[in-house]
């Protein structure tokens, strides 16, 4: 029997943080998430950099998320820089974002967080115990890369999405083909949300938290975002709002919402907050709406199945819109750098991403910040583990941290993304 | 090798190479009849260190004290130690203004008082030995494959040697560089992934770090007969690898 040395680190998350109980007389009195992931400093790390080289360096900040940092930050630079870019060029960013949705909400659902409920290590111990859930997931996963690799050339690390344009268009029998695998795969969504629908949940009900998210409809693209409690803002005014502050036990910004929230952002804030759905995506809603609408934070892994669908859903509605258009080549065009300052929001399969950046004359960034959704939640994270702290006053330390992961894990934390 | 135990951690890393390993769907059932994946807190709890294993594949660069104590730990419980990525390899983008005091960088993003615990990044041979290693920012999934295929024979791949315009003559590309006059990467970068972004008409930016002996200067004098400043060009070469700098 070998000799096992248990490491305090959260498992089956994106990235290193652990939870720090604080303990007296053998009970549990106080419990902490610390981000203790690398700081690599991207924001640092960009300056001096010329504007048509920061997509391809903050892309790195995150895998499961590369397409929809890099989205952001094309965004936010070509608004810097007073760029457009053609409705073809926008529908297809649209696509590679649905398509990152799709890959990293299978992914966090069916490797992540279902091994939790069905009493599994990982994928290994589903392969064994539940292996036609596991193959569902994986297909569905599957095709989420297979968008973003379309669209974006990789699936990890998009080069073929530049400024203002894209290296090649994907052909139109691709999209065409790409419409058949989506529409194939509708079953196993539909099948999905009642996996997480059916899901024995043994966390307590928590208290319900207000939501935030960007308000751009189903591009998910925000030109604003939106509160549960009736706030609005511009995105050149959300960093301000954000108000980021650095704490002792964290690598990553807390954001302390000016003084309100915290807030929480992904999946169950979206529902919560009407982003618009497809048809069957409304519908599911609508099915389990007293599960979803005000709803604690363990509704998430719900919210992200109906999400699921969503993404499958819109996807073909965007193959459709742009054969219908019809493909054209496109070359990314010439930019003129100019000073000035560019900001982007977009809904990242975890919520709420913010991309700002300033550049000098000769286009050089003279200032980037980037706010992430797993780093806007840790306020709502601290939150639910005091409520969960309340909720067992009398759980032994390893039941308690046990409980306590499984709460982390319904906000699909990305931690190299909190941190970057 | 007889199913190897495998340790798959990430140190300074974005998860892309353990990520590119779970996005190989279909061959992942495959897998887990071949191999044993013993420690990999991305995707498998809890998170507890044998006494051994086979094979450890580290991802991500290598940058504080806790870092390196694990590093070395894994080094030395493990038979063969795979640097998995080119932040592994290289460094990569996290050794981006490598010249500038990180405590500047640090109180760029942080403010005056940034957080303690931290150090300079490193590719994971400035601490410990590695046997093989896996170039790629991501790697492609077929040279992962590759590698555990090779591993469970008992194999180490061999060391690429052709840059990715070998790739590119493959697939008879346009010359992006001489035919398009823009900044590829690919005389000087190390191929086998079938020139993916020369293929879709997108330069090389040398995501897979140096090719083994090639000819910098000669490089850098092509570069600059297409007109690119020096500024730019150095610029490029180090977004991966501060190694791969010209003076």
């Amino acid at each position: 029997m070998t000799k096992l040395r248990t490491i305090n680190q959260l498992a089956r998350v994106e990235g290193h943080g652990r939870i720090r109980l604080e303990q007296q007389a053998g009970r549990v009195v106080g419990a902490r998430l610390e981000l203790y992931e690398s700081m690599r400093l991207f924001e640092a790390l960009v300056l001096g950099r010329r504007y048509d080289e920061i997509a391809e360096i903050v892309c790195r900040i995150c895998s499961i998320c590369s397409t929809v940092h890099k989205v952001a930050a094309l965004q936010a630079v070509e608004h810097a820089l007073e760029l457009q870019v053609s409705t073809q060029t926008d529908l297809l960013r649209q696509l590679a974002v649905q398509g990152g949705q799709i890959e990293s909400h299978a992914l966090h659902l069916f490797c992540l967080a279902l091994p939790d409920y069905l009493g599994c290590n990982g994928f290994p111990e589903l392969a064994q115990r539940a292996p036609a859930e596991l193959q569902r997931g994986l297909e569905i996963k599957a095709l989420g890369n297979r968008i973003q690799e379309l669209v974006g050339g990789r699936a990890i690390h998009p080069f073929n999405l530049l400024l203002g344009g894209l290296g090649s268009v994907p052909a139109a029998d691709s999209l065409k083909q790409l419409i058949d695998q989506l529409q194939e795969l509708l079953p196993a969504a539909l099948a999905t949300i009642e996996l997480a629908a059916g899901l024995n949940e043994t966390l307590p009900a928590l208290h319900p938290l207000p939501c935030c998210a960007a308000s751009g409809g189903p591009s998910l693209f925000g030109e604003q975002l939106t509160t549960s409690d009736g706030q609005q803002l511009a995105a050149c005014e959300a960093y301000a709002w954000l108000d980021e502050r650095l704490v002792g036990y964290s690598h990553a910004k807390l954001s302390s919402f000016s003084e309100h929230g915290p807030y929480l952002v992904g999946p169950l804030a979206r529902l919560n907050l009407d982003v618009p759905l497809e048809p069957s995506a409304q519908a599911a809603l609508q099915r389990y709406d007293s599960r979803l609408l005000g709803a604690p934070l363990t509704a998430s892994h719900l919210a992200r199945a109906i999400e699921l669908l969503q993404a499958i859903e819109r996807a073909m509605v965007l193959c459709r819109q742009l054969l219908q258009n019809g493909l054209l080549p496109e070359r990314a065009a010439a930019v003129q750098p100019r000073s000035g300052s560019g900001t982007a929001l977009i809904e990242a399969p975890r919520g709420l991403l913010l991309h700002q950046y300033s550049f000098n004359d000769a286009g050089y960034c003279t200032a980037a910040q980037v706010v992430t959704p797993t780093a806007i939640n840790q306020g709502a994270m601290a939150l639910m583990l005091t409520d969960l702290l309340q909720c067992l006053p009398d759980a032994d330390p390893d039941s308690f941290k046990l409980q306590a992961e499984r709460l982390i894990r319904c906000f699909d934390p990305c931690i190299s993304c909190a941190v970057h | 090798m007889n199913r190897p135990r495998l340790a798959i951690v990430g140190l300074t890393a974005c998860s892309g190479c353990q990520l590119s390993l779970v996005n190989c769907e279909a061959e992942l059932p495959l897998l887990l009849e071949q191999v044993q994946f013993e420690l990999f807190p991305m995707a498998c709890s809890p998170v507890q260190m044998a006494e051994q294993y086979d094979v450890a594949l580290v991802e991500g660069c290598c940058t504080t004290a806790h870092e390196v104590e694990l590093l070395r730990e894994l080094r030395n419980r493990s038979r063969l130690l795979v640097a998995l990525g080119t932040c592994a390899l290289w460094g990569g983008v996290a050794t981006l203004r490598s010249d500038t005091p990180r405590q500047q960088l640090l109180s760029q993003v942080y403010g005056p008082h940034p957080p303690l615990d931290d150090g300079l990044p490193r590719p994971l041979s400035a601490y410990v030995t590695v046997d093989t290693a896996l170039p790629g920012c991501p790697p492609e999934k077929k040279e992962l494959l590759a590698l555990l295929s090779d591993l469970v024979r008992g194999n180490l791949p061999p060391a690429g040697v052709s840059p990715v315009c070998t790739d590119c003559r493959m697939r008879e590309n346009l010359c992006l560089l001489q035919e398009r006059n823009q900044l590829c990467l690919g005389p000087l970068t190390l191929g086998g992934c079938d020139a993916r972004c020369p293929s879709l008409g997108v330069p090389c930016e040398g995501c897979r770090g140096p090719a083994p002996e090639v000819n910098l200067t000669e490089a850098l004098a092509v570069y600059q007969q297409k007109g690119f400043d020096q500024q730019t060009v150095t610029a490029r070469l180090q977004r991966f690898c501060p190694e791969w700098r010209h003076d």
